[in-house]
C-alpha cells in the first residue's frame, strides 16, 4: 500500500458508541462531513489515517475501522472544526453506491495517485458526479496523492492544477508516506468551511 | 463492548417504567398513550410524527419535576425508555405492515437466497489475506439478530457489532501482516458478502424501521456511516448483474437459473409427498401449485388442440433446458444424481427419469 503503516486514532469513538452525543454546532465549533471519493489503491484512506495519527493513543483498546475516521482541528481564529471523514470503496463494481455517501458532505476530496494516469480519470469520473449530484456549496479538493514517488509520476501537476482551476477546486499534492501536505490539505479545508453567522 | 451495553439499556429501560408507573408522571404517561392511540398506518408520515414526538417528550421530561436536576445522561437514558416503549408498542403496526414492505422482503431475501449459492469472496474483491471464516461467522450471527429485537436502538446495535467485527478483524490483519488497513476498499465488500451469507430477514424492513423511527439525533456520525453501508450492501445486492461480480452477463443469468433451480429442488424434497393419483380433481386443486406448473397433465392426448401442441411443445423445450442445466448443477454440487431422484416423490421422479431416458440426460 501507498503509505506506511499505521494505527487508526483512537479518538474517533469505538463503535457501538452509540449513545455518543452530538453537541450542537456553534459558531466556534464546527462540524463538518466529509466524504473521500477515489479508486481503489489511490490511498485514500492512508490520508486520513496520517491525518488523525497526531491523536493516536497506544493505551487506548478501543478498536475503530480505517473506514470512518473523525478528528478535531483547531484553528488559528481559534475555531474548531470536527471533521467526520466517510470513506467510500474505489472499486468500479461499488460506484453506484458512492450517492449514498456524499449525501449531505460539506466536503469532497477526490484522490488519484500521480503514477496512475488512469486514477486521475477515475477522479475526473467523481467529479463530474459531485458537480451533477453533490450539494452546489460542497468544498471539493483534488488531491494528488503518493507524490513521494515522482520518479514514476506521469501525471503532471501542472495538468491536474489546470483542471481544478477550471472545476472551482482546491489542488494539493500529498504524500501519506512522508505526511507532506496532509495537514495543509485538511487546515485549507477547514479555512474554506462557510462560518455561520454569530447570533447578534 | 456491545453486550454491556445492551444490558445497560435493558437496565434503563426497567427504571423507565418504573418512572412511568409512578403517580407523578401519570400526566406524561397519559400523553404517551393517546400518541399510540392516534397514528394513522402510513410509515412516512409517522415517521415523522414518532420524531415531533420524541422531541416534544424531551421538553416535557426536562421540565418534569421527576427529572429535576437530571444531568443530560439521565434525560437521555429517559428517551431511550421512550422510544423502546413507543416503538415496541407500535412494533406491530409499523414493522413491514405493508404489503410493498413485505414484498420487497420477500423479494430481497429470495435474491440472497440465490447469490448465497455462487458468490464467492473473489467476486467482490476480498482479498485472500482477509478471509476468515470464523470472523464472518460471528458478523453474520450479529447481523441476523437484527431482527430479534423490537426497538430501533438495538436492531441498530446490531448492525453496529456486525461492523465492530468486521473493523476487528480487519485491524488484526493489519497489525500482524503490517500492513496499511484500506479503509471502505475492503470493509464494504466484506459486509457486502456478510449480508449475503446471513440473510438477515425483513432486510428491507429492518432498515426502513430504524431509519424511520430511530432518535434523529442519535442517528448520525458512526452510526450514521455504519448503518449507511448496511443500506448500500442492501442496494448493491438488489441491482447485482453480471458487471458488478467481474463475470459475463450471461454467466451470472446461467448461475441465477441454477440457483433458482437448485432452490426448487429443496423446496420440492421438503414439501409432503403426494399420493400418485395426481390425475383426479380434487387432488388438483388440493396442490394447485403443481397444477399450474404442470398443465395438460390431465388432458387427453386426442384433445389436444394445435395451439395446445404448440404450447405444450415450448413446455417441453423448457423442460429439457432445465433438466440439462439440473444435470450440469448437480454435478458441480457433487449430489449422487440417483440418490436425489430417489429422494423426490415417485410421480415426479418417474417423468424426469423419462425425460432421461428419452435421451436428454
Amino acid at each position: 500500500m501507498g503509505c506506511s503503516s499505521s494505527l487508526p486514532a483512537s479518538n474517533a469513538g469505538g463503535i457501538g458508541n452509540i449513545n455518543n452525543d452530538n453537541s450542537a454546532t456553534d459558531s466556534k465549533n464546527l462540524k463538518l462531513k466529509l466524504v473521500l471519493l477515489g479508486d481503489s489503491g489511490v490511498g485514500k484512506s492512508c490520508i486520513v489515517l496520517r491525518f488523525v495519527r497526531g491523536q493516536f493513543d497506544p493505551t487506548s483498546k478501543v478498536t475503530v475501522g480505517a473506514s470512518f475516521l473523525s478528528q478535531v482541528l483547531a484553528l488559528e481564529d481559534s475555531t474548531t472544526v470536527k471533521f467526520e471523514i466517510w470513506d467510500t470503496a474505489g472499486q468500479e463494481r461499488y460506484a453506484a453506491l458512492a450517492p449514498l455517501y456524499y449525501r449531505g458532505a460539506g466536503a469532497a476530496i477526490v484522490v488519484y495517485d500521480i503514477t496512475s494516469e488512469e486514477s486521475l480519470n477515475k477522479a475526473q469520473y467523481w467529479v463530474k458526479e459531485l458537480q451533477k449530484h453533490g450539494s452546489q456549496d460542497m468544498i471539493m479538493a483534488l488531491v494528488g496523492n503518493k507524490a513521494d514517488l515522482h520518479e514514476k509520476r506521469t501525471v503532471s501537476s501542472q495538468d491536474a492544477q489546470e483542471y481544478a482551476d477550471r472545476n472551482n477546486m482546491f489542488f494539493v499534492e500529498t504524500s501519506a508516506k512522508t505526511a507532506d501536505n496532509i495537514n495543509q490539505l485538511f487546515e485549507e479545508i477547514a479555512k474554506r468551511l462557510p462560518r455561520p453567522t454569530p447570533p447578534s | 463492548m456491545e453486550s454491556p451495553s445492551l444490558a445497560a439499556s435493558r437496565v434503563d429501560f426497567y427504571g423507565f417504567l418504573d418512572r412511568m408507573r409512578r403517580p407523578a408522571a401519570a400526566g406524561l404517561f397519559r400523553s404517551i398513550k393517546s400518541f399510540l392511540a392516534s397514528l394513522s398506518l402510513d410509515a412516512e408520515e409517522d415517521g415523522a410524527r414518532v420524531q415531533a414526538f420524541y422531541a416534544a417528550m424531551e421538553a416535557a421530561f426536562r421540565e418534569h419535576p421527576l427529572w429535576a436536576n437530571a444531568t443530560h445522561q439521565e434525560i437521555d437514558h429517559a428517551l431511550e425508555g421512550l422510544e423502546k416503549y413507543v416503538m415496541t408498542k407500535l412494533f406491530d403496526r409499523t414493522f413491514a405492515a405493508s404489503p410493498e414492505d413485505a414484498a420487497a422482503d420477500a423479494e430481497v431475501s429470495e435474491r440472497i437466497g440465490l447469490l448465497q449459492r455462487f458468490v464467492r469472496p473473489q467476486h467482490l474483491d476480498i482479498p485472500k489475506v482477509l478471509h476468515n471464516e470464523a470472523s464472518w461467522l460471528l458478523a453474520v450471527k450479529e447481523l441476523q439478530k437484527i431482527n430479534s429485537f423490537k426497538s430501533p436502538r438495538d436492531k441498530l446495535l446490531c448492525v453496529m457489532s456486525c461492523c465492530q467485527v468486521i473493523n476487528n478483524l480487519l485491524l488484526n490483519v493489519s497489525m500482524s501482516n503490517d500492513r496499511t488497513p484500506s479503509g471502505a476498499d475492503e470493509f464494504l465488500p466484506i459486509l457486502i458478502y456478510i449480508t449475503i451469507k446471513a440473510n438477515p430477514p425483513h432486510l428491507h424492513s429492518n432498515l426502513k424501521f430504524v431509519q424511520l423511527f430511530r432518535r434523529e439525533t442519535k442517528l448520525v456520525s458512526e452510526v450514521e456511516y455504519y448503518l449507511t453501508n448496511l443500506i448500500s450492501a442492501k442496494m448493491f445486492i438488489v441491482n447485482v448483474d453480471g458487471r458488478s461480480l467481474s463475470m459475463e452477463e450471461n454467466e451470472f443469468q446461467m448461475h441465477m437459473e441454477t440457483a433458482k433451480l437448485g432452490t426448487q429442488i429443496c423446496a420440492a424434497s421438503l414439501s409432503s409427498p403426494q399420493g400418485s393419483a395426481t390425475s383426479t380433481r380434487g387432488l388438483q386443486k388440493q396442490t394447485d401449485t403443481q397444477g399450474s406448473r404442470f398443465p395438460f397433465m390431465d388432458s387427453e392426448t386426442e384433445s389436444l388442440t394445435a395451439a395446445e401442441l404448440k404450447q405444450l411443445h415450448g413446455l417441453y423445450r423448457q423442460v429439457v433446458t432445465r433438466y440439462a442445466s439440473l444435470s450440469k448443477a448437480l454435478r458441480k454440487l457433487f449430489i449422487d444424481e440417483d440418490q436425489l431422484l430417489a429422494s423426490v416423490d415417485d410421480d415426479s421422479s418417474t417423468d424426469v427419469k423419462m425425460l432421461a431416458r428419452d435421451g436428454i440426460g
